[in-house]
């Protein structure tokens, strides 16, 4: 090992199994990995580590929690209780012994969290009712049984202990987040916000693909008093447009074609970077253009275009404005696997897009320093270190003519 | 995948997590149970430099009674309600919404503040607290402040909170003992985020409701006054008078181009007036009023 930056670690104490250990990990360690990576307890199974999948599952001061959703360190002080914890729990040990009779499991990856949010549901519901027990187990995933045999083994197991006069239990506990005891920092904790300001990446750089095809598009027009060719122009200065464009800056314009620079993009925590370029088309007798551009923040990548077309407006000497934006995204983004919210980021990006050029070209300021704290042309590389991720709409801006499409 | 590097700090109480916040300047996340925010972080959709657990602040805590609302402090978890530990503002009403949100072991931990500041528009409390007429509460430097739900929500996972501002109670109505309430989600698979949610609150003896069509993709849509869905009043026998046009207009009014999507919606929020109606008159109606 050529000693790498040694991240910051902190101390951590919990109580596992009944132990009192001390573990040292990363803030960003969940709960899990502590286990696993520090203790050896790897019983606890990862397999989503996003919460879905329940192979984690363990029991956070005697309450089924997600250990990958956990972090260590937000669970100081807490009572852990892992697969490896529960051999002598007398209902764990009639779950095993149910679970081998009932053929309750094949590969056993999903073993370790089914028997943790098995024992949930044999002290919390009152009855072996099927429908309740397939409720419960929703949150963990068997890709093996079909969960007919863990369904029985469960039911056999409370059907065993209400027989004996067991009853269900409801546990005693205070309000709020199992496994969250009363916090340690005061009002003068150093933040660490300041330090942690590390990996710069290099900003990466995206080709403008010839076939692109926006994989969602938005429509939006609008009206403003004054006459086409002027609009018309006003979109042929493509600073100008990007400048109504939230969060889009423009670093060059190396060639009337061709534009450079990055658009910064925010979903609630989620804020992406991208750069890239995009090339710029225009077709002037049909006051059409398209400006299509793809931009990359490292791990995800985005493509984009906007198509425009000027029209006489309604009323002499004005205009009306048709933009439909596309785009399309790839990597984490695209992967959570929630393209509606996009969408509505789009939406009122877009919105927020005609309103600005809309101002602009009235000669009213841009509302487009709503966007000022994210855009902040000089500092790129450090938004890049602070969040970046996922989006939409990335586009940079180009464009081109939407009579001939190349796509 | 793990989260990017970030540095947690859990104070102990309220103005060291608001200190915090103004120190980090705006480079700092506000984290609860982390259920919402711990998916995006370990898929590194979101990388903040700071996070302010605040699961740890006991004045978060708490829930009772507060003239005719309860508050629930943002630490309360769904499964706190589901369990009847947290006080409920009518007969299993939030009881039963909270037992429907994703799975147990994610309820043991994710928390009322933490899903409404995270602003998910197919999360289960964002819609049926707008149908409830709830209000949250927001710290922060200057002080506090409150804000209805729909003035709270800006958009699909955004606020009004700023950057230095943490959501610490949720305030709901108690409701009218005559009130009923219908709450619906249309899932795939049970526990995942809904593909539409539909919810009423309705009082035949006022003849007053409200209505949300929830997980739209974008805030919720409420309408505030549920008698243009009903032919314009509120009869006893209200659900029979859905009038599915009409709901269907207000969804097209509300920028829902795609017919499927507004026939599903419309008839989630059907079947949500149905089960109020349905509930009307339960024998099973303790006197929530003495209950907290």
């Amino acid at each position: 090992m050529n000693a790498p930056v040694r991240p910051p670690r902190v101390n951590v104490a919990l109580a596992v199994n009944g132990r009192a250990v001390a573990v040292e990990v990363e803030p960003r360690t969940h709960l899990a990995d502590a286990l696993r990576e520090e203790l050896n307890l790897a019983g606890t199974h990862l397999g989503c580590e996003h919460g879905v999948c329940g192979a984690c599952t363990v029991l956070l001061d005697g309450e089924p929690a997600r250990a990958c959703l956990s972090f260590a360190a937000a669970c100081e002080g807490a009572d852990v209780t892992t697969i490896e914890g529960l051999d002598d729990d007398e209902i764990a040990t009639e779950l095993r012994a149910a679970f081998t009779r009932e053929h309750a499991l094949q590969c056993g990856f999903c073993t370790p969290g089914m028997i943790v949010a098995a024992r949930d549901l044999v002290l919390r519901l009152p009855e072996p009712d099927e429908r309740r027990i397939r409720l419960g187990l929703a949150g963990n995933l068997c890709r093996c049984t079909g969960y007919v045999g863990i369904v029985r083994a469960i039911q056999s197991v409370i059907s065993a202990r209400r027989a004996r006069g067991l009853g269900p239990t409801a546990g005693e506990r205070g309000l709020g987040p199992v496994g969250a005891r009363t916090g340690s920092s005061g009002a003068s904790a150093q933040s660490a916000a300041t330090a942690e300001t590390t990996v710069a990446q290099a900003p990466a750089s995206a080709e403008i693909p010839a076939d692109f095809r926006p994989a969602h598009s938005l429509d939006q027009s609008f009206e403003v008093g004054f006459p086409p060719d002027q609009v018309f122009a006003f979109f042929g200065r493509v600073e100008e447009v990007a400048a109504c464009l939230p969060g889009a800056v423009v670093t060059s314009v190396p060639s009337p074609e061709r534009v450079e620079g990055g658009m910064r993009v925010k979903l609630g925590p989620i804020s992406a970077t991208f750069r890239g370029a995009a090339d710029v088309r225009r077709d002037e007798a049909a006051r059409a253009g398209r400006i299509r551009g793809a931009g990359a923040d490292g791990r995800s990548g985005a493509q984009g275009e906007v198509r425009y077309r000027v029209n006489a407006g309604s009323t002499p000497g004005s205009s009306q404005v048709n933009l439909t934006v596309g785009y399309a995204l790839k990597g984490p983004l695209a992967q959570f696997g929630r393209p509606g919210l996009v969408r509505d980021v789009a939406a009122r990006l877009v919105a927020e897009f005609a309103a600005n050029l809309e101002a602009r070209l009235a000669g009213r300021p841009a509302g487009a320093d709503a966007a000022a704290p994210a855009l902040n042309p000089l500092r790129l590389a450090f938004d890049l270190a602070r969040g970046r991720i996922a989006a939409w709409l990335r586009r940079v801006a180009r464009k081109g003519d939407a009579s001939t499409p190349r796509s | 995948m793990k989260p990017a590097r970030f540095a947690l700090e859990r104070p102990r109480d309220l103005a060291a997590a608001l200190a915090l916040l103004a120190q980090a300047k705006g480079a700092a996340k506000v984290m609860a149970g982390g259920q919402s925010l711990g998916p995006m972080l370990n898929l590194r959709l979101a990388e903040p430099e700071l996070i302010v657990d605040v699961s740890g602040v006991a004045e978060l805590r708490h829930a009772g009674r507060d003239g005719d609302a309860v508050v629930y402090g943002a630490c309360v978890t769904h499964a706190d309600i589901e369990d009847g530990r947290a006080p409920d503002v009518g007969p299993n009403v939030m009881a039963r919404v909270a037992s429907g949100i994703a799975y147990r072991a994610v309820r043991n931990r994710g928390t009322l503040g933490g899903s409404l500041a995270h602003a998910d528009p197919a999360a289960d409390w964002l819609s049926s607290l707008s149908a409830l007429g709830a209000e949250v509460e927001v710290a922060g430097p200057a002080g506090r402040r409150r804000l209805a739900l729909p003035a709270f929500v800006t958009g699909a996972l955004s606020t009004a909170l700023e950057a230095d501002e943490i959501l610490v109670a949720v305030r709901v109505p108690v409701m009218n003992p005559s009130s009923r309430f219908g709450y619906v989600k249309h899932c795939r698979k049970v526990g995942e985020f809904a593909h539409a949610i539909g919810a009423v609150l309705i009082d035949p003896e006022t003849a007053t409701g409200r209505a949300v069509f929830g997980a739209v993709e974008a805030p919720p849509v409420v309408v505030e006054d549920a008698r243009v869905l009903f032919g314009g009043r509120i009869p006893p026998g209200f659900a029979d008078d859905f009038d599915v046009a009409a709901a269907d207009d207000t969804l097209a009014r509300a920028g829902m181009t795609d017919a499927v999507d507004r026939h599903i919606h419309v008839e989630v929020l059907r079947r949500a007036a149905l089960q109020a109606h349905a509930l009307s008159g339960s024998p099973l109606r303790p006197d929530v009023r003495s209950a907290a």
